[in-house]
């Protein structure tokens, strides 16, 4: 079986959401079910998930750590997208050497990137599924 | 259910939103013959509502119906996230509500 | 490969409606077919003379009228919800197709989405 290309996109924040454990539980399987995940786009309010500063109390489950751990360790590229980034504070050195802010908090190994890296899913990824908020 | 004028694709619809919520009711009436509806997150609260006719061919997220102790409730078959992915696999047009 | 892409929650309370223009700006600069339906709540995006200055936001008026000359193929206005909202033809912003049929419109594009 020729495996498929999924493209996740989150848009619901954590805490604010279910979106990024329901996202994490399906990717998980997808690759247990020998699936390829393309990459994850973060947008909108699912930005958050990128943040390096979130701090849960240590017996919950910090969420932008978890799914920082399940994007390393399967080597899946995944990036917030830049508008809706800067927007809410989830920041890059380059970016915070560029706009002179007083930090930086993106959580690595997320990247920075613009919509054309969803486009580029739509446009290559045999699925895309999106993880939304509840509004 | 309104009929299309060119023939449909079978459509995956995966619904996180709780009955009540303006797109759950669009959604239902978004599903055509040979659609499945998937309820995840709040979205299984719908088990639980009488005011709700859900379609034949709906599944729920076991994690939520259980989450929220909708067993006793449940209407529908339920399916974990192996299932969902194996549906995802199965339908080229999904629409993620 | 078709990407219809859906407004379905009013303006200026949330950024969704933004966030959904910016993505079909994004396929027709890329030259993916692209169109957008406002819906529901969401038809209220399409009101003349929308004036937020006192809320600290823009009028998305002028990005809507530029959408055609951008490429995007389509703007489309559910025909009940604009009832619904009282959105007469004369109240609504130039160049947008009023919709009887939802049904018609979705199954005309491979890829539905929302922008959250």
């Amino acid at each position: 079986m020729t495996p498929l290309n999924y493209t996740l996109v989150i848009t619901g924040a954590p805490w604010s959401s279910q979106a990024p454990q329901s996202a994490l539980a399906f990717a998980r399987e997808l690759l247990a079910a020998g699936q390829r995940i393309d990459r994850v786009f973060l947008y909108g309010e699912g930005v958050l998930l990128a943040s390096a500063l979130a701090t849960p109390p240590s017996d919950e489950v910090n969420w932008p750590k978890r799914w920082a751990g399940f994007l390393a360790d399967n080597a899946i590229p995944a990036t917030v997208c830049i508008a809706s980034a800067l927007r809410r504070g989830i920041i890059d050195d380059t970016e915070q050497a560029r706009y002179e802010l007083p930090g930086n908090n993106l959580l690595e190994p997320l990247g920075i990137a613009g919509l054309g890296e969803w486009v580029e899913g739509n446009v290559k990824s045999d699925r895309v599924i999106y993880f939304h908020g509840s509004n | 259910m309104m009929t299309s004028t060119q023939p449909a694709t079978p459509t995956l619809h995966i619904l996180n939103k709780p009955p009540g919520h303006p797109r759950f009711e669009s959604c239902l009436q978004a599903i055509q013959d040979g659609d499945q509806l998937v309820l995840t997150e709040n979205a299984v609260l719908a088990l639980a509502d009488r005011s709700v006719t859900l379609p034949a061919a709906c599944k729920a997220m076991k994690a939520d119906v259980d989450a929220r102790a909708l067993d006793e409730q449940a209407r529908t078959a339920t399916i974990d996230y192996a299932e969902l992915v194996r549906l995802t696999a199965e339908h080229s047009r999904i629409i993620s509500w | 490969m078709s990407t219809l892409i859906i407004v379905d929650q009013p303006p200026y309370g949330n950024w969704a409606g933004r966030e959904a223009l910016d993505m079909v700006f994004s396929l027709a600069a890329f030259d993916q077919p692209a169109a957008l339906l406002f819906t529901g709540a969401g038809v209220n995006w399409l009101r003349k003379q929308q004036a937020p200055d006192a809320i600290g936001q823009k009028s998305v008026e002028k990005n809507l009228s530029a959408a055609p000359m951008f490429g995007v193929e389509e703007i489309l206005a559910d025909a009940a919800s604009c009832e619904r909202f009282g959105l007469g033809p004369e109240q609504l912003v130039s160049g947008v197709t009023l919709a009887e049929n939802l049904q018609d419109v979705m199954n005309a594009h491979s890829n539905v989405a929302f922008a959250g």
